[in-house]
């Protein structure tokens, strides 16, 4: 592994309280790989995603974003950066438009005061021009689902579905270089979740990200990744393709607790 | 939406539909204004509220147009500055009227004979909207961090504070202020100087209505432009959710403050406008009670909604005036009566029953009582035409204020009842209801508009227009998905 990986965690722990979520977890991503973190609930894969984007500051161990620690920032410093994440709850901003939900997370990647805005100065529109075209690039990611009549329409009028995809564009349009998707498939259809199968791909060829997923859909996690990552109470218990780490008899005891059942 | 149809309707879940059906509803002359203020440009909007506010100062007398006129445009000017912490941003700001006061003190410190400054105003005022927007920068930064309730005990606090430093601030004495009169006490300052504008000397009330409405533009379309940039949405996305927010690359922190500045600099330079149109500034002006109608506004207008502070004001402001004159507060009330019956009951069938009951028994009561007991109509109907028609209707006894003591009492107790009724029971209570409310409005409360019936009219017709529109007139509906 010559090359340095785009995200890099090292010897990571989070506790609350004693209970420790997350402990001495190393985990990288490389530049263009989509990598899928599983685990039965309460293993410690959202802490993971809060960990990383800054809304939990970790108690050890450094986290590095192409070499440089992201440590200790605030979330939206952590952005800028180039880390942008999805949530499994989903949180839009559902009283505004379906565009403005895609507009409004650009602020970071645009500078005019509200002077400016005030005034209509020459930079302010330019931008405001940049935006819109941006939020309307993104939405038409997602072919017919997003775009027309759509974009003026509140986003708690769309389907759960739809929300999730407009999660995802809101995601993308903060031009992050790595995406981090909590569980995109959850609540959807077996179509849907086929689609969105074929969408988490179609992030990498064309959209270029490198992406870090958690999910719970095996087919889904089977279809995308380079590389599973298993947890299980903080713990990482294997590491690998698919196939290796689906038959690992530690994954398979997390999730089943086979193995006490043997030895009974 | 014409072409709806014709589009796949893969993925047009039923929710979208029923959203648009709610919209097309609207038939008649009510969705023709609807579609149409929806479809016209924000400049077309705004003309419709600066040719009405330009030609009024022209075709109406100084009281009326210091009452209805200045006094709504200082008031709306004070619901956009509360529409940006509160609309935009969602932060529960219960200091506001601090900075309206602390706008009025700056300046009448550094206009008025109080400490023989005489700055013009194109120097005073930005000093005041620097000062007001300087304390809610202090202010909000301690409490950047609190949301919802926190904040709101907080900005309570500091409202209350500032009252009680105004009323003691006249013998500040320690180094190096030391025997300094900054705010004249309980006595306030007075002979504030009227406002001096590049040498534009304002003295009338007309004079000043037109200063007012000229700022009011400006604010308002200075917001209008912010509302819609990136500063605006991002307000907006605090508002709905302040994590998502934050890791979506908002510095909310920072944002927070800016909204609070923001709002505080345009509550200073509303006082600063106020203090010199009152030539005084004085403790008990910048209280809870005028913190209560600025909220009422925005509310009721629609937080959130620029155009809907304009309305906002005219009803909060406007209403209590008309009810000063029994002729006026006669149309106020049925009006209210009415826009209640017609938004709430529903089908149409209970609808024609409860007005068509309530006239029959008005025209029945009437008859029965003329006929066997003509002292009961013997009272004396008010002036004005509204009055005429309804003392064919009404009962009105020649010594009515015994027995109209009792109709109050009773109209309380069939409200409690009919909140305890359903379907028919209630359409059939609800007629007696009205028309014992009306007895008691007519022969006790009409003559008293003055005082206390006023507040309380008032206070009924915003409960029945949240309650006929719970988002406010020009807000949007909010919806949260749990």
């Amino acid at each position: 592994m010559a090359e340095q990986p785009l995200l890099d965690l090292r010897g990571v722990g989070k506790s609350f309280g004693g209970l420790a979520c997350l402990s001495e977890l190393d985990l990288h991503v490389n530049e263009g790989e989509i990598v899928s973190v599983i685990g039965p609930n309460g293993a410690g894969k959202t802490t993971l995603f809060n960990v990383i984007t800054g809304v939990y500051r970790p108690d050890e161990g450094d986290i590095l974003l192409d070499g440089e620690s992201i440590v200790g920032l605030e979330p939206h410093k952590v952005t800028d950066r180039g880390v942008a994440r999805t949530f499994q709850t989903l949180r839009l901003f559902l009283n505004m438009t379906v565009r403005e939900n895609v507009m409004a997370v650009q602020y970071g990647r645009t500078k005019s005061t509200v002077f400016e805005a005030m005034l209509r100065l020459p930079r302010s529109r330019r931008e405001e021009r940049q935006i819109r075209l941006n939020a309307e690039e993104k939405l038409s990611f997602f072919g017919q689902r997003l775009v027309g009549y759509r974009w003026d329409q509140p986003a708690y009028s769309l389907s759960y579905a739809n929300r999730r995809r407009l999660e995802i564009a809101r995601a993308m349009a903060t031009e992050p270089r790595i995406l981090l998707l909590d569980e995109p498939a959850a609540g959807m259809n077996p179509s849907e979740t086929h689609e969105i199968t074929e969408l988490i791909g179609q992030l990498r060829e064309e959209g270029k990200y490198t992406i870090l997923v958690i999910e719970h859909d095996m087919h889904v996690v089977e279809g995308i990744s380079d590389r599973v990552v298993a947890l299980d109470h903080g713990v990482k218990i294997a590491e690998g393709s698919f196939d290796a780490v689906a038959t690992d008899p530690r994954v398979v005891e997390a999730y089943l607790g086979l193995r006490k059942a043997e030895t009974k | 939406m014409a072409d709806d149809v014709t589009q796949p309707r893969i993925g047009v879940d039923e929710w979208v539909s029923s959203v648009e059906e709610k919209r097309e509803r609207y038939r008649g002359p009510i969705g023709w204004l609807r579609r149409g203020w929806d479809s016209s440009p924000p400049a077309a909007r705004l003309l419709v509220f600066v040719v009405p506010a330009v030609i009024f100062p022209f075709v109406t007398s100084e009281g009326n147009l210091f009452r209805y006129g200045l006094i709504t445009l200082l008031y709306a000017l004070l619901g956009l500055g509360l529409n940006v912490t509160v609309g935009f941003a969602g932060l529960l700001d219960l200091g506001y009227i601090a900075f309206f006061g602390i706008g009025a003190y700056t300046y009448g410190y550094v206009a008025s004979t109080h400490a023989n400054h005489h700055w013009p105003a194109e120097l005073a005022i930005p000093l005041a909207i620097a000062v007001a927007g300087l304390v809610g920068f202090i202010v909000g930064f301690p409490s950047r961090r609190l949301v919802g309730d926190y904040l709101a005990i907080v900005t309570l606090f500091f409202g209350q504070a500032f009252v009680v430093f105004v009323n003691n601030a006249d013998r500040i004495n320690f180094w190096p202020f030391n025997h300094t009169d900054l705010t004249g006490g309980a006595n306030g300052l007075d002979n504030i100087d009227p406002l001096n504008v590049f040498g534009w000397k304002v003295n009338t009330t007309k004079e000043y209505y037109l200063f007012t409405l000229g700022a009011f533009l400006l604010v308002m379309i200075l917001l209008y432009f912010v509302s819609g940039s990136r500063t605006g949405r991002a307000w907006k996305a605090l508002r709905e959710d302040p994590l998502a927010a934050e890791v979506m690359s908002m510095p909310v922190n920072k944002l927070k403050l800016m909204a609070f500045t923001f709002g505080a600099g345009i509550a200073g330079f509303a006082g600063a406008i106020y203090g010199s149109v009152q030539t005084g500034a004085f403790p008990g002006d910048y209280d809870i009670g005028l913190l209560i109608t600025i909220y009422a506004i925005v509310i009721l207008g629609g937080a959130g909604s620029l155009a809907g502070v304009i309305v906002g004001a005219l009803i909060v402001n406007g209403v209590p005036e008309l009810l000063r004159d029994s002729n006026q507060a006669e149309w106020v009330f049925y009006t209210v009566v009415a826009i209640l019956v017609i938004t709430k009951v529903r089908p149409w069938q209970k609808l024609v029953t409860v007005i068509g009951g309530t006239i029959a028994l008005g025209f029945a009561l009437h008859a029965i009582a003329d006929a066997w007991f003509p002292r009961w109509t013997a009272g004396e109907a008010n002036a004005g035409r509204l009055a005429h028609w309804v003392s064919h209707w009404m009962v009105l006894p020649s010594h009515p204020t015994q027995l109209a003591n009792w109709a109050y009492v009773l109209t309380i107790a069939l409200i409690l009842v009919l909140t305890l009724l359903h379907g028919w029971w209630r359409t059939i209570v609800m007629i007696p209801t009205i028309y014992v409310g009306a007895f008691a409005w007519e022969n006790l409360l009409v003559e008293n508009t003055v005082g206390a019936t006023r507040f309380l009219l008032l206070g009924a017709l915003l409960v029945v227009l949240m309650n006929a529109r719970p988002q406010g007139l020009f807000g949007s509906a909010r919806v949260e998905i749990v």
